[in-house]
């Protein structure tokens, strides 16, 4: 029968792509693998599939924008969640922003590069017209977040740095996705709040010391780097009140003597 | 011993130690190994036709228990993937076993109706659910009085929900059992009894009227 044609649909159930349980060196401070289980310290990260070559989506009248070709129920569900999850974020958003009709507080942001436009933004509530509503643009933007959030730095910082105390510019801050920016600018953004998280990076010892340096000779002193064992550390000038601060939560070696297993149990 | 969760969940069907990994998987998700209680759920659902309009409850609070305690899903999807091999091959295991196949498609459409997202249905089962009712309204299928007592069944519980969100596939489905009814001969008096009935159910709104209603399920007086 035709009705029945229409949407029997020979799925060829693909086993999961394990792309995302690649070999980057941040990949051991990853609290979960792309399947979503949490990852175990001792895990070999080094499997990856090659991508199929098919085209990963098409349209169909029924459909509402692209489908992707033989997807799975999991995937499928987890892609609606994402959808729906960044929708009612929005509507939420716009709440907010509505609801805000004072003038914010007037603070002086230090303008680095990252943060310039937020600095302008942030000043005035964005009208209707100023926000990002593009689902396709807002789902990409949220999974970028969501690979910073679901790290052991975030978890780390977030327990450290509780809301009240976080400093603009100073302290790591999420991007917000319904603001208006280009691509390399959105692109960018990410890529420093990334990298400005890894200051709360667990400890793992001398290899991740050497990193921790060449970072500090190579990134903008603004960048709150953690420069653990090393009292005459580089990054001291700009930020030495956040330096103070993380410097604080890391007295004493036993702390920087943690294991990864413990730092994952924290 | 929690007497409660065996009578909520109606997990008695299930051995011993798989009860009490269920058990374990609703308090503790991460302690145990989610993709085998998926496996246990839905192979338990093919075997019990009770387990299997009921499995959606269990299957929901696990759910809900995994992303409380560690924001993860690796339980839906190991479910849903499994739920997808056996629809896919559901034309086999219906003509292996009747029994079998109406509990697949008692499970898929009680999964359908607990694990909402974000309080919507899963859009992704929609197709698929529609496919198995369409498939119990075909006349090989009308025949048997199980396969239609499996689509009415659905029908009153899930009908409304699919109707919103498909409603010419609902009006399709309608016409077949229309038909079915009206043309096919080789029906039993139960089955013309259950279409006439979801019939009259769906034109009410999805529901009976009170006087429909003393019709099918009051007892006999006379």
């Amino acid at each position: 029968m035709s009705e029945q044609q229409r949407y029997s649909y020979e799925n060829d159930c693909k086993p999961d792509e394990n792309r995302n349980k690649g070999s980057s060196r941040w990949s051991q401070c990853r609290k979960r693998g792309a399947d979503g289980s949490l990852r175990k310290a001792e895990e070999d990260p080094g499997r990856e599939q090659r991508c199929s070559r098919r085209p990963e989506s098409f349209t169909t009248p029924e459909s509402e924008g692209p489908v992707s070709r033989v997807k799975s129920w999991g995937d499928e569900v987890e892609a609606e969640e994402m959808r729906s999850d960044v929708r009612r974020d929005m509507h939420r958003y716009r709440r907010r922003i509505l609801a805000v009709d004072v003038p914010q507080r007037d603070r002086k942001i230090s303008s680095g590069s990252s943060d310039s436009r937020d600095s302008r933004d942030s000043k005035d509530s964005p009208g209707k017209g100023d926000i990002e509503t593009d689902e396709t643009v807002l789902v990409r933007r949220q999974k970028q977040i969501n690979y910073g959030k679901n790290t052991l730095a975030y978890d780390r910082y977030i327990k450290e740095v509780p809301k009240p105390m976080r400093e603009q510019g100073v302290h790591p801050k999420t991007p917000n996705k319904f603001k208006k920016y280009s691509r390399r600018s959105w692109d960018q953004q990410i890529k420093l709040w990334r990298v400005k998280l890894h200051a709360w990076d667990p400890p793992a010892g001398d290899l991740q010391q050497i990193e921790e340096i060449d970072l500090g000779e190579i990134m903008d002193f603004e960048l709150d780097v953690e420069c653990s064992a090393d009292p005459d550390s580089q990054c001291a000038s700009a930020n030495t009140a956040a330096l103070s601060l993380t410097e604080d939560s890391f007295t004493g070696t036993p702390k920087k003597m943690m294991k990864m297993e413990d730092a994952e149990m924290s | 011993m929690e007497n409660l969760s065996k009578e909520d969940y109606k997990i008695q069907s299930f051995d011993l130690e798989n009860q009490k990994l269920l058990k374990t998987a609703l308090k503790d998700p991460g302690s145990v190994d989610l993709e085998k209680v998926s496996s246990v759920i839905v192979d338990q659902s093919l075997k019990d036709q009770i387990f299997s309009r009921e499995a959606g409850r269990i299957c929901y609070t696990i759910v809900q228990a995994e992303a409380k305690q560690s924001n993860g899903s690796v339980f839906r999807r190991n479910l849903l993937n499994r739920l997808q091999q056996e629809f896919k091959a559901r034309e086999e295991t219906r003509k292996r076993s009747t029994q079998e196949w109406v509990c697949l498609v008692s499970f898929i459409c009680n999964i359908f109706d607990y694990l909402k997202v974000n309080n919507m249905p899963m859009m992704a089962l929609v197709p698929p659910v529609y496919d198995c009712l369409f498939r119990l309204a075909q006349s090989d299928a009308l025949k048997n009085e199980e396969e239609v007592d499996c689509l009415v069944l659905q029908l009153h519980r899930i009908g409304d929900q699919l109707e919103k969100m498909n409603a010419p596939l609902m009006d399709e489905l309608f016409n077949l059992l229309r038909d079915g009814f009206l043309l096919q001969e080789d029906l039993s008096s139960m089955g013309r009894l259950l279409l006439l009935e979801i019939l009259e159910f769906r034109a009410g709104g999805w529901t009976l009227s009170d006087t429909a209603q003393k019709y099918y399920y009051s007892e006999v007086t006379d």
